[in-house]
């Protein structure tokens, strides 16, 4: 009932050493004590209130206290405000948290600085009531807040000025608001891709650029069900930097969570048609370009996203199109990334990903397809970033390799089928391969031994299993092995991989233990243009 | 009929509504005066004795109110403002009832069930109400207390006073009748229902009864200012040197001579001609204004009081020379702030003053120091060692610190408990401080020395203030007293009683004639000097009041309270002239600039606000019926960087000195 139940004076009287204490005199007690509470917290708040200050502290009620005559209660005059913890297990029952302190620590730790005396410093806070724009004073606020309160007095007009920095113009609205609409509900009409078009283009548009980065987040952490509304704010971001008159540094830090949120998001969109691949190499790519563009301004801007992409990589917890997100977003940032973040968890990440792929050990179709965009995206990443390295020392590029490319060639052309990066995903069932040609022409330097053995592995499992590039999986190779130890070479492969970053690694390791994962696809990526000529 | 008033004097006095029975009988010895006498209607008597032998009196209660408010809120919407009004008083004495009648779970469902509709309006008064929880705490609460000793006065019109007299006959709820009938005292009115801003007591119930006040408020007082004052000298200076400007060219020397003697006798011939020319200057341009601003300024002349201190000549030459000096301010010509901010603290601060020409800062702080600052040296407090080693051997504790660091301030120590309250004299060479070991101390800036401890006071002293002429000083303290005191008497002159609360602010009339006190009873008294009586009661805050100010003229008084509203009366009239609204949070100083044109607020919302009070003022009726005052009356708002404004002081020239202390955002 009221607020001192009559249990909290049998505690107190318990506490006090009181056992025995009847209940009719705890009940007694109870509202006197509220009474008594009451009153002296009123009289602290007239001592807050004389003490210019609107938060009651612990001396507040000590000089209450002692208004009345009472000893004031020691041991609570922390300037800290004392916090209440929930107790475990009980919805309503609070205690302060008091820490033991271990007498040894207090006395052996150094004296505290004495702190700093008190002073007085004076400034203008207005001239002839203008306020000048100084450190010292306020800045000025935005002006939206400013207006709110004015209107919520009354509906009427306000003739007191506000600091507003700028005003749009009406034209400017209309502007911003034609842009919003198309933007949320007709993203696929040609007016979209005219209003994109102004956006990158148009001078004028300077002044609208905080509501857009705005509008932008606003409605990427609304819509994020909704696919074409997220395609074309995506659009409309990256409209925005491709203008050139328009200075939008300022506005990064609005806009960035939205773009990787559009990348690394669990989910985006609702349907299975949604086509969030394409959304995520867009962000991607927007990302990247960012970077490019501001990151000499920003210096911490590149390390934060790579350190964010970077740990949705890594997380094996997270999705698989969240992982495809980060790896796109990381590839797309260039091979020096790729080398130095990817490769180095190429091999764990592989053998992760590789049982999701196979068809017997992941029976969900949705999943599976996801797991191979993945590693469609990891090898093209990888390949990239060899083909990077290859370039620049061609004379690596060994004849022996071509042969190689020319078997395969020989292999595509026969299933009548282009074996382009950009299907390889789609790649159908791989008729089954003369093995005999690739293994036997697999001399590339160091590494030869082994890599005769995963490409005897990746031809034989083509062969056997049926499943198509995305089965050619280690782990199978055991069907078809030539005596080779698999642990040895993946820790070998590994510390290729781990060292590729240096830059003195040679690029034909790189090359080799790529094609130990990846299998013959990733010589697709070697920089010879007479190979494509194989293709066409 | 005599049957029926011994019922009803039976009823009574087996109740114990001995109020009730006294007013009974007064009402049949003035041979039924009230307007309207339902004690004398037969029907109703029935009810009474009919109910009267009823028992079960708590679901009555309960009952009773909760129909009488669902018939309330159903009335005509015409009437409904003014029937809504009579359930507050209703409910809080049906509360009050229940308690007294030792039904206590009762009341406090009760009260649970219904305070929400209150809430709004009267939170304040549901807090306190709220502890009350035994018979015994009504007794010993002083606003539980005045309010059942008195009873409530209600403006209706007739018309829903008959509503409410219908409704009662027929529901024949006989405890909400009995509330009413008690503790209510109807004063119907014909014509059309008022609106609720005309009646002040809706929002305050005070204990002291509305007629008191009222009567108190018939007092005559003279609000004029002082004859023979020094502004009143420098305007007929200023008029004169106007119209001598005119015959410049012919004898310039003559005029000299002639406005050197009228501005003070005995100044130096060269010094004073010097200044004439700088006067001039300023003169030419402020010609104009100062010829309106004494239009508008010619307010009637009284004599003082008291003896006042005779100024030194030098004094009234420099006051004279800030006079000429002084900017014209109005709506379209702000002033200037200078903000000085306290820094470092460490949440200590409980007030500061600063002189009136703003050399001078003072920081009252709550380990019982009082530290000031010399404005003009803030700037090299790093560099100004050997310049400050002179002023800190000086002072009052005589400590240099052994590393050598000079201290940028003067140090008072005396105090034994927290500092509230400081004041400067008017020309800066004493500040005055209170504090809560119920002492006040004077301490002379020039020596850098206490001189005297007056004691006086039984509790902590909240606030004191000098006299506009200095020598006199005003203190509040949590004793529910204000007194005056003089400089050279260690006992107070004056003792003035009456506020039912602690007495949390005080200030100074123009005139020195009156010092205005500001309290927890959500009143403003203003109190005449030389007869200690209570000439006016401004009720109208809903809560605590923090600050007061006079305007120059002596005419009005603006009174700042807790939730940041800002009133400003009228002193001949007892009314609100009207309310400032704007703040958010407790308005902790006040400040009229010195024309009286502008009020400046500051508060621990971190802003100070600027309000024009010659629009509010001179035509309020208007502005009401255009619907939005306060737009009009605030000038301007200058937020801080997060620093609540502590204390606001307009120099004699016009620039505004604010001080605050710089507060961590939490």
């Amino acid at each position: 009932m009221s607020n001192v139940p009559k249990e909290a004076i049998e505690v107190i009287a318990q506490s006090i050493g009181i056992t025995n204490l009847s209940p009719d005199v705890a009940i007694a007690l109870a509202p006197d004590v509220e009474y008594r509470v009451r009153e002296i917290m009123q009289e602290a708040i007239k001592c807050m209130r004389h003490s210019r200050r609107t938060v009651l502290t612990a001396d507040d009620v000590d000089s209450a206290l002692n208004l009345r005559n009472m000893e004031p209660i020691y041991g609570f005059t922390s300037r800290d405000a004392l916090r209440f913890k929930r107790a475990a297990g009980h919805k309503d029952l609070f205690y302060i948290d008091d820490k033991d302190v271990e007498f040894k620590e207090v006395m052996e730790s150094p004296l505290s600085k004495a702190p700093i005396d008190t002073s007085v410093t004076s400034h203008w806070l207005a001239i002839e009531g203008i306020q000048p724009a100084i450190p010292e004073n306020a800045s000025v606020e935005a002006p939206s807040d400013g207006k709110k309160a004015e209107y919520k007095d009354d509906g009427t007009s306000v003739d007191v000025k506000l600091p507003v920095k700028h005003v749009l113009s009406r034209e400017l609205q209309l502007y911003f608001d034609k842009i919003a609409e198309i933007t949320m509900n007709r993203s696929f009409s040609v007016v979209f891709k005219q209003a994109l078009l102004s956006l990158a283009t148009d001078s004028g548009v300077h002044p609208l650029v905080p509501y857009f980065t705005y509008f932008i987040a606003d409605e990427v952490a609304r819509n994020l069900n909704n696919f074409p509304v997220l395609f074309a704010l995506m659009r409309v971001a990256r409209s925005l930097l491709q203008n050139e008159h328009i200075h939008i540094e300022p506005y990064l830090h609005q806009l960035m969570p939205s773009i990787i949120t559009c990348l690394v998001a669990k989910r985006l969109g609702n349907k299975f048609t949604d086509n969030h691949w394409e959304l995520r190499n867009f962000a991607a790519k927007l990302v990247a370009s960012i970077c490019k563009r501001f990151g000499h301004v920003y210096h911490n801007l590149q390390p934060r996203v790579t350190r964010t992409l970077l740990h949705a990589f890594l997380d094996p917890t997270k999705t698989f199109p969240q992982h495809y997100g980060a790896i796109q977003g990381l590839a797309a940032l260039g091979p020096s990334v790729v080398r130095l973040l990817i490769l180095p968890n190429l091999e764990a990440y592989l053998q992760l990903l590789e049982p999701e792929m196979a068809l017997e050990k992941q029976k969900n179709e949705i999943k599976r397809h996801e797991a191979r965009c993945v590693y469609g995206a990891l090898l093209r990443a990888a390949g990239l970033c060899m083909y990077d390295r290859l370039k620049m020392f061609p004379s690596l590029l060994a004849p022996p390799t071509r042969p190689i490319w020319k078997s395969n060639g020989k292999v595509a052309t026969t299933n009548k089928r282009k074996a382009s990066t950009d299907n390889l995903m789609q790649q159908p069932p791989a008729k089954k391969i003369a093995t005999e040609s690739a293994m036997g022409m697999m001399p590339i330097n160091s590494m030869q031994a082994d890599v005769q053995g995963a490409a005897s592995s990746f031809s034989n499992t083509v062969g056997g299993s049926n499943i198509g590039v995305s089965s050619m999986t280690r782990p199978l190779s055991n069907d078809n092995m030539l005596g080779r130890e698999v642990g040895g070479r993946v820790s070998k492969t590994s510390t290729v991989l781990a060292q590729a970053w240096k830059e003195d690694t040679d690029a034909g390791n790189l090359l080799a233990s790529l094609f130990e994962l990846f299998g013959e696809s990733m010589l697709s990526f070697t920089p010879n243009l007479s190979f494509h000529s194989s293709f066409d | 009929m005599q049957a029926v008033n011994s019922f009803v004097a039976a009823y009574l006095k087996k109740k114990g509504f001995k109020e009730a029975e006294q007013l009974l009988e007064d009402l049949h010895s003035k041979d039924s005066a009230a307007p309207i006498d339902f004690h004398n209607d037969p029907d109703l008597a029935k009810f009474i004795h009919h109910f009267s032998q009823s028992e079960d009196e708590v679901a009555r209660y309960q009952d009773g109110y909760s129909k009488l408010r669902s018939w309330t809120y159903s009335s005509l919407d015409l009437y409904k403002h003014e029937l809504l009004r009579v359930l507050y008083p209703v409910f809080i004495h049906s509360f009050m009832d229940l308690v007294a009648k030792g039904h206590l779970q009762e009341a406090r469902t009760f009260f649970n069930a219904f305070h929400e509709d209150h809430q709004l309006m009267h939170s304040r008064d549901l807090q306190k109400l709220e502890g009350v929880l035994s018979q015994s705490h009504l007794e010993e609460m002083e606003f539980a207390r005045s309010l059942r000793q008195n009873k409530v006065n209600v403006k209706i019109c007739q018309y829903s006073y008959d509503l409410l007299l219908q409704y009662l006959h027929k529901t024949q709820s006989s405890a909400m009748l009995g509330v009413i009938n008690e503790h209510i005292n109807f004063q119907a009115t014909s014509g059309q229902p008022g609106s609720i801003s005309d009646d002040i007591e809706v929002v305050t119930l005070i204990g002291s009864c509305q007629d008191a006040a009222n009567q108190i408020n018939q007092k005559e007082i003279h609000w004029g200012l002082l004859e023979d004052s020094l502004e009143e000298r420098s305007e007929k200076e200023g008029g004169l040197l106007s119209d001598s400007e005119k015959t410049e060219g012919e004898n310039k020397e003559g005029d000299a001579e002639e406005s050197k003697k009228r501005s003070a006798e005995g100044g130096k011939q060269g010094s004073s001609t010097k200044k004439l020319k700088k006067d001039k200057a300023v003169n030419a341009t402020a010609k104009s204004t100062r010829l309106e601003a004494k239009t508008t300024s010619s307010a009637p002349r009284v004599k003082p009081e008291l003896t006042l201190p005779i100024m030194s000549t030098e004094v009234e030459q420099s006051i004279l020379e800030d006079l000429r000096n002084r900017v014209q301010l109005s709506s379209i010509a702000l002033p200037s702030v200078s903000f000085y901010t306290f820094l470092d603290t460490h949440n200590g601060l409980n007030c500061s003053s600063i002189s009136h020409d703003g050399s001078l800062v003072a920081g009252g702080f709550s380990d019982s120091s009082l530290k000031v600052w010399d404005t003009a040296k803030l700037g090299q407090q790093t560099g100004g060692a050997t310049l400050q080693g002179e002023n800190d051997s000086t002072s009052s504790e005589h400590v240099v610190r052994p590393n050598g660091v000079k201290r940028s301030y003067t140090l008072f120590q005396g105090h034994s408990g927290p500092v509230y309250s400081a004041t400067f004299s008017p020309l800066g060479d004493f500040i005055l401080s209170s504090s809560a070991d119920t002492t006040i101390r004077l301490w002379s800036t020039k020596l850098n020395a206490n001189l005297v401890c007056y004691k006086g006071h039984n509790y902590p002293v909240w606030d004191v203030q000098f006299s506009p002429v200095g020598h006199y000083f005003a203190s509040a303290s949590h004793d529910r007293t204000a007194r005056i005191w003089a400089m050279d008497r260690i006992q107070p002159l004056r003792v003035m009683a009456g506020h039912l609360s602690d007495v949390d602010c005080v200030q100074w009339h123009a005139n020195c004639n009156y010092i205005a006190t500001g309290s927890s009873d959500r009143t403003v008294r203003l109190w005449d000097v030389q007869s200690g009586e209570c000439v006016r009661i401004f009720i109208g805050h809903r809560s605590m009041i923090l600050s007061l100010a006079m305007s120059p003229d002596g005419r009005y008084m603006a009174s700042g309270d807790e939730d940041g509203t800002i009133m400003t009366w009228d002193l001949s009239s007892g009314r609100c002239v009207t309310p400032l609204m704007g703040h958010t949070s407790c308005v902790w100083t006040l400040a009229f600039s010195c024309e009286g044109t502008l009020l400046a607020s500051g508060s621990a919302d971190c802003t100070v606000k600027l309000w024009d009070v010659t629009t509010s003022t001179k035509a309020p009726r208007n502005e009401e019926k255009s619907g939005n005052p306060n737009r009009l009356r605030s000038l301007k708002t200058l937020p801080t960087k997060s620093t609540p404004v502590y204390s606001l002081q307009f120099s004699r020239r016009n620039l505004l000195f604010a001080a605050g202390v710089l507060s961590k955002k939490v």
